[in-house]
Parts: C-alpha cells; sequence; structure tokens
C-alpha cells in the first residue's frame, strides 16, 4: 500500500469515528456470539473422540458367561475377522460396597482382574492417583468424574464376603469397562460370575456394525454366552447428553448469530462506503487510481473489523471456558478435556475480517466502477427521488407532517432499509425464542406447592460425619412427633443393577406420608411409580437404554433381583438413574438407604424451631429450609439464552444505530431546511424515531411467530427434558404483546442517539456547508 | 418618508423588524461579528455586501435564529431571540421568518408541490389546505405547471421560484435570501431578482446576502456593507429597476 492511500486510510478512519465504533462493536458482539456458539457445538463431540482414540478405547465392553465360555474361547474371539485389536479375557466379580465409603452411595461394585493397561492394545485406563494393582488385596477406583480423590488412597474395603481390600489408586476410562481393577488373582478370589473381552473393531460407526461386528467375532461359541455388550456410541451419547440439551438452543443462536452478523456488518459497511462517495470522487479527481480507491475504502472498513474480531474473539473465548464448565458439569468425562477447541479463535480472526471485507467490496466494487465527477456529485446534486409514491402518499394524509416524513423515510433507500428490518426481525426472534425458552424451564421448574419444606438429610449424604444416634424408624417417628410436622416423606437412594447393562444405575425409592417427595420429577408421561415393581426415569435413561413406557426391567441388587415396569416417564433426570418406591425397594433390599426426609410443614409452624428440634434428637442429621431451586443445566440455558438474546439485541439495535446514522449524514441538508423552517427538535426526534419504529413494528409481526416456531422446535429437541404441551404453550395474550414492543424497542433503542444529534444538528453549519 | 427600491416611499415610522444591537460572535479565537448594530423597518429591502468571511452570513443566521449571538441582542418582531430555546427558536422561525438560499435546499424526494405544502403542514395545517396555498403560490411565481415534477428535475431557476414559495408559505414577516442567484445563470438570476423586487413592492421586508452587486442595487433600497465583522457603510440606494 503506497503511503498516499495509507495516509487516506488512516485520515478516513480517524473522521469517521462514530462509523469506525460503530463497525468495531457490531463485530465484537458478533464475533463473541459466534464463538460461544460454535465452542459448545463443537466440544458436545470433540473432546470424547479425542480421548477415546487417545485410550484406545474399546467399541463394545462384552461381558460373557464363564460357564458357557472358556477363557480359551473367548481370547480366540481376538482373532476373528473384523476384530481390530482386543483385551481380554478378565474375569468380573460384583462386591458390595458399604455406605459412606471413598464418597459414594452404597451399592454393587463391578471389579475387573486386569494387569497394568498402560500399554494395552484396548482401553488403556488412564491412573489418577495412586498406583496400579500389583498384588492381591488392592483395588484401583474407576472415579468417571475425573477428580484426583488422592486423600481416600489408602481407604480399605471390606465386601459383603468379608474380602479385605485396600485402595492402592484411582483411575478412569473412557470406555467405562469397570466399576474398579483388582489383579487376576484377587479377580479369581473374589468369585467372578463373568468374564470381560474388550474389543476394538474395524466397522464401529453405527449400532447396526457394533452388532454385527460382535456377531461376527462370537460367533462359534455357545448360545448365550454373551450375557451383555456396551456400546461406546451409548457412551458418547451419555457423555453428550448435558450438552445436547444445548445444542438446539445453541445452534440457533449461533446460526442467528452468525446471520445477524453478516446482515449487519453487510449493512454498515456498505453504509460507509456509498455515504463516501463524494470523498470517493475527491479521491479520483486529485490522482487515485480506481485500485487505489477501494484499498482505501476496504482498510477503513478493516481497521475496526480487525479490532473487533480481536477483542470479540478474546471475549467470547473467555466466556467459553465457564459456559463449557457448566454445559458439561455433572457429567462422567472421563480423561476428556472440556475446552474450547483450538481452532476457533483461528477461525473467527480468519472468517468474521473475511466477511466485513466481502461486505465492503460490493460497495466498494461500484464507487471502483464511478468516474470522479459521478461519485462528486452523488454528495451534492439533487438525487432522482425514491420510494416516490409512498411519499406522496403520505404527505397528503392527515398525520403530523414529521410522523409523515419519517414514515416515508426508508422507502427513499429500501435495500439498507430491509438489511434493518431483516437484523430487527433476527433480533425479535431471539427475545422471543429466549422468552420462550425461559418461561417454559420457568414452569418445568415451578414448586408444586407453596408450604415450607425441611430438608434432613442423613450422614450418608452429608458432610456431617457423626454417627447416627437413631434409626430410620426411629428418625421418621421424631420428625412425625416433632411440632410443626403436617408429612414426612423418606427418599432411599442406592445404585442398582439392571439385568443385561454393565453399568449400575442410581435408584431413587420414595416412601412415607405422601409416597411424593416436593422435589421429586414431574412425571410427563404415563404416570408416578407409586405401585409395587413400578418405576420411572427420565427421557436421557429412556433414549440411552433404548426404553420406553411400558417396557420391563430386572433390577438387581445384592443378589436379589425384581422386575418392573415403567409407568412414567419424568420431565428430565439423569441418563443412569431411576425413580422407584418404597415397597418395591423391600423387594431387592431390607435396607432402606435413606438419604434423606422431606418435612412439609403446617401452616405457620415455626421452622427454625423445627430444625434445632431435629438436630438436637439426633446430632448427625442435618436440616435445613428448602428454597425452591433450580437444576444446573437449566440455570445455564437461562443464562446462555439471556446473554445471547441481550448480544444479538445489541447487535441489532446497533444495525438500526449505524442505519439512521448514514440516514441523518446523507439527509443533513434536508434536516438543515426542515429545522430552518421551523421543525422543532421534539418534531425531528419524532420523525427520527417514526422512521424506525413502524419497522419494528412490521419486524414484530414477522418475527413473533418465527420465533414461536423455533421455541417449539427447540423444547421438543432437547433431549435430556421432556416437556408437555402445558410448558411448551407459554404464548398468553398479554406475553405476545409484550414481545410485539420487542421489535419497537430495539429499533427505538437503535434510533434514540441518532435522533438527538438530527435535532441538535447546527443548521446554520449544515446549510452553509452545502 | 424614505425612498424605497423602486422609487415609492415608506413612512419612516413602520416598525422595526429587525433590531441588532452590540452583536457579537465568536467562533473560537476568530470574531465573525464584532458589534453589529442594524435595525430593518417593515417593508424595507436591505443588501448585506462583503467579501467571503466578513460576517455577512453569520449576520444573517443571527436574524433567522440559526445561530446565536455570543454577546448583544437581536430582536426580530419585536421578539428577544436570546430568550428563545431551540423549540422556540423552531416555532420562531416558523411563524416570522422565510429563508431562501443559494442551492435552494430542496426535499429530493417530494414533489414541488409537496416541498412548499411543507412548511405549513408542520405548523398542523391539513394537507389539502396547505397544498391549495402552495398551488396558489406557484402559480404566482410562475411554475404552477411544474407542481408534480421533482427536484432533480427542475432548472436551477424553477428550483428558486420553488424555494421562494415554500418561503412565503406562512406568510413570513421578513424574507431572508442567501446568494439566491448564486448558483443560476444570468437568465434564471435575472427572473428572481424580479421576483424579489415584486415582493418588496407588495410589502414583503427583505433581508439578502450577496457577493453581486447587481443583486443588491436591483433590489435592495439599503446597502449595508460588512467588513471583518463589522457594519462598515451604510447607504440608501437608487432605484435601478
Amino acid at each position: 500500500m503506497s503511503g498516499a492511500v495509507w495516509r487516506a486510510s488512516r485520515a478516513a478512519v480517524k473522521r469517521r469515528r462514530v462509523q469506525t465504533v460503530v463497525i468495531g462493536l457490531v463485530v465484537f458482539c458478533s464475533t463473541a456470539t459466534v464463538l460461544l456458539a460454535l465452542a459448545v457445538i463443537s466440544a458436545a463431540r470433540a473432546p470424547f473422540d479425542d480421548a477415546f482414540e487417545a485410550e484406545r478405547g474399546s467399541h463394545v465392553t462384552a461381558l460373557f458367561d464363564p460357564a458357557k465360555a472358556s477363557a480359551e474361547q473367548l481370547a480366540a474371539t481376538a482373532h476373528r475377522p473384523g476384530v481390530e485389536a482386543a483385551a481380554g479375557p478378565f474375569d468380573q466379580a460384583v462386591v458390595t460396597i458399604p455406605a459412606d465409603w471413598v464418597g459414594r452411595p452404597p451399592g454393587p461394585l463391578a471389579l475387573v482382574g486386569r494387569p497394568d493397561p498402560a500399554s494395552a492394545p484396548v482401553d488403556r485406563v488412564e491412573l489418577l492417583a495412586g498406583r496400579w494393582a500389583s498384588a492381591p488385596g488392592e483395588v484401583v477406583v474407576n472415579n468417571p468424574g475425573g477428580g484426583a480423590a488422592s486423600r481416600f488412597v489408602g481407604t480399605p474395603l471390606t465386601t459383603n464376603t468379608g474380602v479385605k481390600l485396600t485402595v492402592v489408586g484411582f483411575a478412569t476410562d473412557m470406555s467405562q469397562s469397570s466399576g474398579g481393577w483388582v489383579t487376576p488373582e484377587q479377580a479369581a478370589a473374589l468369585h467372578p460370575t463373568g468374564r470381560q473381552m474388550l474389543y476394538r473393531f474395524t466397522d464401529a460407526a453405527t449400532e447396526q456394525q457394533l452388532t454385527t461386528s460382535l456377531a461376527n467375532a462370537t460367533e462359534g461359541l455357545p448360545e448365550g454366552a454373551v450375557e451383555s455388550g456396551q456400546s461406546y456410541l451409548v457412551l458418547k451419547q451419555a457423555f453428550s447428553a448435558g450438552a445436547d440439551a444445548y445444542l438446539p438452543l445453541m445452534t440457533v443462536f449461533g446460526v442467528l448469530g452468525l446471520v445477524v452478523a453478516a446482515l449487519i456488518v453487510g449493512n454498515v459497511v456498505s453504509g460507509a462506503v456509498i455515504s463516501g462517495y463524494r470523498h470517493i470522487g475527491v479521491l479520483k479527481s486529485i490522482g487515485f487510481t480506481p485500485r487505489q480507491v477501494v484499498t482505501v475504502y476496504l482498510t477503513m472498513v478493516s481497521v475496526p473489523a480487525v479490532v473487533g474480531t480481536v477483542l470479540g474473539t478474546a471475549a467470547g473465548w473467555v466466556a467459553a471456558g465457564p459456559i463449557l464448565q457448566a454445559a458439561f458439569s455433572g457429567i462422567s468425562t472421563g480423561t476428556a478435556v472440556i475446552e474450547p477447541a483450538g481452532w476457533l479463535p483461528v477461525a473467527t480472526l480468519v472468517s468474521v475480517p473475511l466477511l466485513a471485507a466481502l461486505a465492503a467490496l460490493v460497495p466498494a466494487s461500484r464507487a471502483h466502477r464511478l468516474s470522479a465527477a459521478q461519485a462528486i456529485s452523488a454528495g451534492s446534486a439533487p438525487r432522482a427521488g425514491r420510494g416516490l409514491k409512498v411519499q406522496r402518499w403520505l404527505s397528503g394524509t392527515r398525520l403530523p407532517r414529521a410522523v409523515s416524513l419519517g414514515l416515508g423515510q426508508p422507502f427513499a433507500r429500501p435495500a439498507r432499509t430491509a438489511l434493518t428490518m431483516a437484523a430487527i426481525v433476527l433480533g425479535v426472534v431471539t427475545v422471543t425464542v429466549t422468552t420462550g425458552v425461559t418461561t417454559t424451564l420457568a414452569k418445568s421448574m415451578a414448586a408444586p406447592d407453596r408450604s415450607t419444606h425441611i430438608d434432613v438429610q442423613t450422614s450418608a449424604f452429608s458432610e456431617n460425619k457423626i454417627a447416627p444416634r437413631l434409626t430410620p424408624e426411629q428418625t421418621t417417628a421424631m420428625l412425625h412427633t416433632t411440632p410443626g410436622a403436617e408429612q414426612v416423606s423418606v427418599r432411599g437412594l442406592v445404585r442398582v443393577g439392571i439385568l443385561g447393562q454393565p453399568q449400575l444405575v442410581f435408584a431413587d425409592f420414595y416412601g412415607g406420608d405422601a409416597m411424593v417427595d416436593h422435589r421429586r420429577l414431574n412425571v410427563v408421561e404415563g404416570r408416578l411409580a407409586t405401585g409395587l415393581n413400578e418405576i420411572e426415569a427420565g427421557p436421557a435413561f429412556l433414549d440411552q437404554h433404548g426404553l420406553k413406557l411400558g417396557d420391563r426391567v430386572t433390577l438387581v441388587l445384592e443378589g436379589r433381583q425384581t422386575t418392573v415396569t415403567i409407568v412414567g416417564k419424568e420431565i428430565q433426570g439423569n441418563a443412569n438413574a431411576i425413580t422407584s418406591n418404597d415397597a418395591t425397594r423391600a423387594l431387592l433390599t431390607p435396607d432402606p438407604h435413606v438419604v434423606e426426609y422431606d418435612v412439609k410443614l403446617a401452616v405457620g409452624a415455626d421452622a427454625g424451631a423445627y430444625q434445632k428440634a431435629v438436630t438436637g434428637a439426633d446430632p448427625s442429621l442435618s436440616a435445613s429450609v428448602v428454597t425452591p431451586g433450580t437444576e444446573g443445566s437449566v440455570v445455564a440455558i437461562q443464562t446462555f439464552s439471556t446473554t445471547f438474546s441481550a448480544l444479538l439485541s445489541v447487535v441489532a439495535a446497533l444495525g438500526v444505530f449505524n442505519t439512521l446514522l448514514l440516514t441523518i449524514r446523507e439527509r443533513r441538508r434536508d434536516l438543515g431546511m426542515l429545522k430552518s423552517i421551523g421543525m422543532t427538535p421534539r418534531q425531528v426526534v419524532a420523525m427520527t424515531i417514526t422512521s424506525v419504529a413502524w419497522q419494528g413494528v412490521v419486524s414484530g409481526i414477522v418475527g413473533i411467530p418465527l420465533g414461536i416456531l423455533v421455541h417449539r422446535l427447540i423444547v421438543e429437541h432437547v433431549r435430556i427434558i421432556a416437556f408437555p404441551d402445558s410448558m411448551i404453550d407459554v404464548w398468553g395474550a398479554p406475553l405476545l404483546a409484550a414481545l410485539a414492543l420487542a421489535g419497537v424497542a430495539i429499533a427505538v433503542l437503535g434510533a434514540l442517539v441518532p435522533a438527538r444529534s438530527a435535532a441538535r444538528l447546527p443548521i446554520a453549519e449544515v446549510l452553509h456547508n452545502e | 418618508m424614505s425612498n424605497d427600491h423602486d422609487g415609492t416611499t415608506r413612512p419612516d415610522d413602520a416598525p422595526f423588524v429587525v433590531e441588532l444591537s452590540g452583536v457579537h460572535k465568536e467562533f473560537g479565537d476568530a470574531k465573525a461579528l464584532d458589534g453589529v448594530d442594524l435595525r430593518i423597518r417593515a417593508g424595507e429591502a436591505v443588501a448585506v455586501m462583503g467579501p467571503s468571511g466578513c460576517g455577512k452570513s453569520t449576520l444573517l443566521n443571527m436574524v433567522a435564529g440559526l445561530d446565536r449571538p455570543s454577546s448583544g441582542t437581536v430582536r426580530v418582531q419585536g421578539q428577544d431571540l436570546g430568550g428563545l430555546n431551540e423549540n422556540g427558536l423552531a416555532l420562531f422561525r416558523r411563524r416570522n421568518v422565510g429563508m431562501i438560499f443559494q442551492f435552494f435546499n430542496l426535499i429530493d424526494d417530494l414533489p414541488a408541490l409537496d416541498n412548499v405544502a411543507l412548511a405549513a403542514q408542520l405548523t398542523g395545517t391539513t394537507a389539502r389546505q396547505a397544498r391549495r396555498r402552495a398551488l396558489e403560490l406557484l402559480d404566482e411565481l410562475g411554475v404552477a405547471h411544474r407542481k408534480d415534477v421533482y427536484p432533480a428535475a427542475l432548472s436551477g431557476g424553477e428550483r428558486q421560484r420553488v424555494a421562494v414559495a415554500r418561503a412565503l408559505m406562512n406568510r413570513p414577516a421578513l424574507l431572508l435570501a442567501d446568494e439566491p442567484t448564486g448558483a443560476l445563470d444570468s437568465r434564471s438570476g435575472e427572473q428572481v431578482m424580479d421576483l424579489l423586487i415584486d415582493l418588496n413592492q407588495i410589502g414583503q421586508t427583505l433581508l439578502i446576502v450577496t457577493h453581486d452587486p447587481n443583486l443588491a442595487t436591483r433590489c435592495a433600497s439599503r446597502l449595508v456593507e460588512v467588513a471583518d465583522g463589522k457594519v462598515a457603510r451604510e447607504r440608501m440606494l437608487e432605484a435601478s429597476s
């Protein structure tokens, strides 16, 4: 770039400070939005794949009946066609762990006998703390949350059969092949009930391929030898379940962000070029070549665009970390690293300025073609009128003239008006979607009653590790007789096995007075599991286990089993959790495994006195007044929605701001003249705001139905939450009326400052300059 | 009794339409007006002349209420403009002043008729009434046949006639003209001068800022020469038309 071109570009940037700031701000907000959206979308998949491949994860973790298939037969399956690699066979035994053992709920724990897997062909389990089990009596515990838990190394474990083990390490694996690992000798001593094989197949892209590959590998084994086969695709789906909740929303916001950014950047940039035609003419008249003129304008736009992109990328990057943390909280991430992908900043840093430059290129090439004389006259000679019929008709109406002038103004620049309106429409869509999503979520979290509840936690569930003074039955009786109690319900929590499934699931057993804890999740399909051998589960559990209402599964606990029917679908819930009742629990275990009680207080009861009485009766209990809680992912979704809505609304308002700024600059002479013949400042403001307010109204009419449609699409595709129609249909007349104002609000918000600047335009200066 | 530009007489006791007293105007360190005193009676036609940058346009802006003096008082139609806020100044201009400019300042998106009607419509006059009055004015100025034409398709002279019609729309006490013939060819310039003379003959008070001695001597009865922000000389002019 020659010195003259650079100097002209620098002068243009300096002279158009407001325009430069607007371009920078629009690009900043758009870049941050796009980066956040892409971060969540990419994080939902890539980390699992990366970590899984690094560990050479098991495509299928198969469990065999040792009575039907010998170790030699299983070892031979490793060499069957289609098997890329295999590890095993390993003996698997199931032991029962007591309450309050290394911070886990009580229940069965599958232990696999494996030598150090650091260089195994499949499932290279990663050690998090301590060391691998090298001698009988040592156990390494799987810690799927990924935390080191080194403080528990050395903790003893006495199994239900009296075998004594010591925790020597914690490990994790993406394949989730076991609850813990011991030496092969120790596994054999634990009376194994199964043999494990870990396979990697050459064709493993789909469930169908996995089923076929496993069938090929196990061909020739006796019938019934394969007890179960856990697919890595199910784990992958479980891994992204939390993020899946965000995906539809983030995808919508990501796409909206991209489109709004493209529209506004295009509008802002092309407007900057069009409004600079006179300047272009001057440059050409003093000897700038057409190419140099284009360079000046591209540079003028690129400087703020690059600054906006860099800052937007930085802001998006900083925000992406906490947002991803929220999205993946509570998910077994194993060794997967949840962080924004490294290519994201590169992508935004390259693509966004390119988008701005492309947007500038179209009008700049027009400037390229204009002769110097044409370009100069574009700024001063009378223009042929545009939108004439509309303006003529408006001037004959009974509307105040300032209003009719404002209404007609946008017709003079139809393309600019269309781009601005498109941005407002998208802003309205965003606000509508956000309002819909947050209203739906608020409804889903609404407390079923307004009574005061006391949450009483046992030592199994709280940090309070004092030995209990009362038995569960005595505690229930005490809670009933303590003054103020109206109802007492009990919640037991234990991990149970499901026949044919290698992983254990959490089971909540509710009992007591109401059989329904006030925090218990709503059932949106079917009914509450209050009868014997009935369970309910969330959509994620049903989805990932391929189950539906009416299906029957067999629960296994402490050597007992019972077959239960799925009678209810909960609104949401953990992908590895089911809900049942105390009577069903009694079929599996005599221990109620109580972790907490819910006490509904009578109206007017003293909650403080009740809490005090409870902890006085048994200091191992901790009691607290329940405040209407919010589920983590729900709060996160609301936070996202609000953040994105605010971002996109600001971008849309900036679009309006810029459009008006350009219009005012172009119409300075007209404004000066209107003021010279007696248009008051208030009339100028009214005219300017009217020119965009009606666009806001039209945008509302277009944007609200679109937003309602998008809201429905989102809530119907959040796979971990099943919203009933009553929670989806949130659109009452008052809400729609409020939303109708959203477009106007965005438009007026963007118009206020330019309108005031138009009202303050110095007439003498404007008219003198012309 | 005094001579008017056409030789008719004007009573010396006609009320003052414009009264400037000790008006100063500074733009930073630069003095645009430096203690200007000027009075214009109703029906007078006054031309202000002077070299570029002498302050004549600033003087016109003060009288039109487009700008405020740094000190001194500006009274138009007995109203002290210094006491008016922006809103008050807008209403003042609407009721008392009509302006014509060198570059016409018509709105490109409105046809001639609506450009003229606009000034009345801002006061709340209905569109029908405003258009009727605008058409009368265009007719009087000889451009009624161009009422539906947009500014871009009008000749320079026609544009200035439309601008004059707009300036007269609200029957202003004072018509201000800033280089009204500066952007016109000689023939169109002559036509506009004739128009201003005609207006003054029927009692319209005129204040014209110009570089053109021909315009000043033909249209004005009094010439005010401004130099370095001060009134350097005032003299009565002989009628030349």
